[in-house]
């Protein structure tokens, strides 16, 4: 507070306006409550659970996705084949990881969508 | 500073608690502490309309309550409530044409010089009216309640310099204006 502004109201202005404090000083602060808290907490919906909806759909969605892209490519029989006899292929890592990454993007992006909603 | 930090941690430990064990009296904590200068602000952005203010807080801290989970600490729980308040402000009232209804129409040389301390402060409210609605948002989050500018940047969603210059053309405009005031009522008084 600039004590400049304190005294009386009737007292003159002084010259060198101090507009922070002027600003400060027009402002009455917090609203008192008035009963306004409890109105709200009235109205407070129960929260919503995280459902599981969009990892179960980002997950299906990127193993489509990727089943689709790779279903002709030479790479895709030899990394099945692969996960058939239990040999972890290069091919058998590749597949797996592009499942992997791809079924990630489609989650972000469920998730994305989800909050939107 | 310190007693600022320690705010902050309490409106922390309180935020986890809500979202942890889906706490309501938590959240009712952080309502009580915050209800104040959130209404304040909104009261202050709508020219004193404590109705609408009021509506638009309860909207605010509903709308937190849902959001909670997305609060991530970046900003002091205060500041997210005020942004969420300043949105909820802007969304409801830009498409209304509210601000031109409660615009004063009487120009700033029609204004009286103020003659005592009073005066000044009643004009100062009349003078803040006639700022950009961008000056007197900068203007009320810096200087009233408080925030520094990167805060008030954070809330206003404004790049930091533009605050800073709204900040500055603001209290110029004002400084002039009560000034020019100040000059009319001093030679009034002349005999």
């Amino acid at each position: 507070m600039n004590p400049k502004h304190d005294h009386d109201d009737n007292d003159d202005i002084d010259i060198d306006i101090d507009i922070d404090a002027l600003l400060r000083q027009s402002f009455d602060g917090p609203t008192p409550d008035a009963g306004f808290c409890d109105r709200v907490i009235q109205q407070l919906p129960p929260r919503r659970r995280r459902s599981a909806w969009p990892l179960v759909t980002g997950v299906l969605i990127g193993a489509v996705m990727c089943s689709l892209s790779l279903f002709s490519s030479p790479l895709w029989r030899a990394a099945w084949h692969g996960w058939l006899v239990g040999a972890w292929s290069s091919s058998t890592i590749i597949m797996l990881s592009t499942m992997a990454a791809m079924s990630l993007l489609a989650l972000g992006w469920t998730l994305a969508e989800a909050d939107d909603h | 500073m310190a007693d600022s930090a320690a705010e902050a941690r309490i409106d922390q430990s309180l935020v986890a608690r809500a979202l942890l064990g889906d706490d309501r009296r938590a959240f009712e904590q952080l309502l009580r502490r915050h209800q104040g200068m959130v209404r304040a602000q909104l009261c202050r952005l709508l020219h004193g309309d404590e109705a609408a203010a009021d509506d638009l807080a309860q909207e605010t801290f509903l709308l937190a309550w849902r959001k909670l989970d997305q609060f991530r600490s970046e900003a002091r729980f205060s500041t997210w409530l005020h942004r969420i308040a300043y949105s909820c402000f802007l969304q409801t009232y830009r498409t209304k044409a509210w601000a031109a209804r409660h615009a004063e129409d009487d120009g700033m040389e029609q204004l009286p010089a103020p003659t005592n301390a009073m005066d000044l402060r009643l004009d100062l409210a009349r003078a803040m009216r006639h700022l950009s609605s961008a000056e007197q948002a900068v203007l009320l989050h810096c200087v009233q309640l408080g925030l520094s500018h990167e805060e008030a940047a954070y809330v206003l969603a404004m790049p930091l310099g533009t605050v800073k210059t709204h900040a500055t053309r603001g209290k110029a405009k004002l400084k002039t204006w009560l000034s020019a005031w100040h000059e009319a009522a001093g030679e009034e008084r002349v005999p």
